[in-house]
């Protein structure tokens, strides 16, 4: 039988995994859009895309437009990478039952 | 059973993975409103050649719409992200834009814009242009349908007398900006209505 692969703990968690498949969709986008989308609080948005930003799998960029702070999200090239990993691992654990 | 929920857990993950991509990847900034503006636009321009002013009419309102365009859609967008498909088709009305009022402005000044038949064929050939790169880039069988109309009008105007080149260009303008862009207006609430809330 052969092994099954082990999920990457960082990407497991729901809502990192729901980050950073939004993210994979488009080119950065806005904390409070990542808010919209998910619902989450501030506080626990804010944690998880710090872990995700600890793991170097969204990169942060800060601004002031009109005089606004802005922070825009982007996922990084190891981040893709990692989501699709996660990906093929859930599918070969999954198997024959998708 | 816990292999059960765990497989549940995992189909569960792979649906919010899918779920959300598609989510992040939706085009949710508002177009129908912009085709019909510029249908009005376009009838603005007719209506103020056919009174008499047909050297400024057409830059002047053209660039009217591309302000007002601007200004709404610069509201309307707000924190959406971009997307790589966004800033094509994006760009594809953009570079439309830029090239309808450069050649209007230069042959209107230039006292060049007097065969209407020619007018017609220019524009429509442009907005043919735009739908086609448009409905190809999106598979939208709808807008590519607007397209082919617009490549009708611009090789039916060669062809007919003045009269019916207006009545032509009349009819291309309200099906492909009017009725599209109403249409394009309800089924954007029909899209708001059908998406659910999202929990993650």
């Amino acid at each position: 039988m052969p092994d099954l692969p082990e999920l990457n703990p960082v990407v497991h968690g729901r809502l990192r995994l729901a980050l950073l498949s939004l993210l994979s969709g488009v080119e950065e986008a806005e904390f409070t859009w990542l808010r919209a989308k998910t619902e989450a609080t501030d506080g626990n948005l804010g944690a998880q895309l710090l872990k995700l930003e600890e793991a170097r799998y969204v990169a942060v960029q800060k601004k002031f437009v009109l005089r606004k702070p802005q922070t825009l999200y982007r996922i990084t090239e190891t981040g893709r990478a990692a989501l699709t990993e996660y990906i093929q691992a859930l599918k070969q654990l999954l198997g024959p039952a998708i | 059973m816990q292999d059960h929920n765990t497989d549940r857990e995992l189909k569960e993950r792979l649906n919010l993975i899918e779920h959300m991509i598609a989510e992040g990847r939706r085009n949710t900034e508002s177009w129908g409103w912009m085709f019909i503006l510029w249908g009005v636009v376009y009838y603005l321009a007719i209506a103020w050649s056919a009174w008499g002013h047909g050297v400024w009419a057409w830059p002047i309102t053209v660039l009217i719409g591309v302000v007002v365009t601007g200004v709404v859609a610069s509201r309307k967008t707000g924190n959406q992200p971009e997307t790589t498909l966004g800033r094509a088709i994006g760009s594809i009305w953009i570079a439309l834009g830029i090239s309808m009022f450069l050649l209007f402005l230069a042959l209107g000044v230039s006292g060049r814009l007097t065969d209407q038949h020619v007018f017609v064929a220019v524009i429509s050939a442009i907005l043919g242009m735009a739908n086609g790169a448009s409905a190809l880039i999106l598979r939208w069988k709808v807008q590519f349908a607007c397209a082919v109309v617009w490549w009708v009008a611009a090789v039916g105007t060669c062809f007919g007398t003045s009269v019916q080149s207006l009545i032509v260009f009349l009819v291309a303008i309200f099906l492909c900006q009017i009725a599209f862009g109403i249409y394009g207006t309800i089924a954007e609430v029909q899209q708001r209505k059908r998406r659910g809330v999202i929990h993650a």
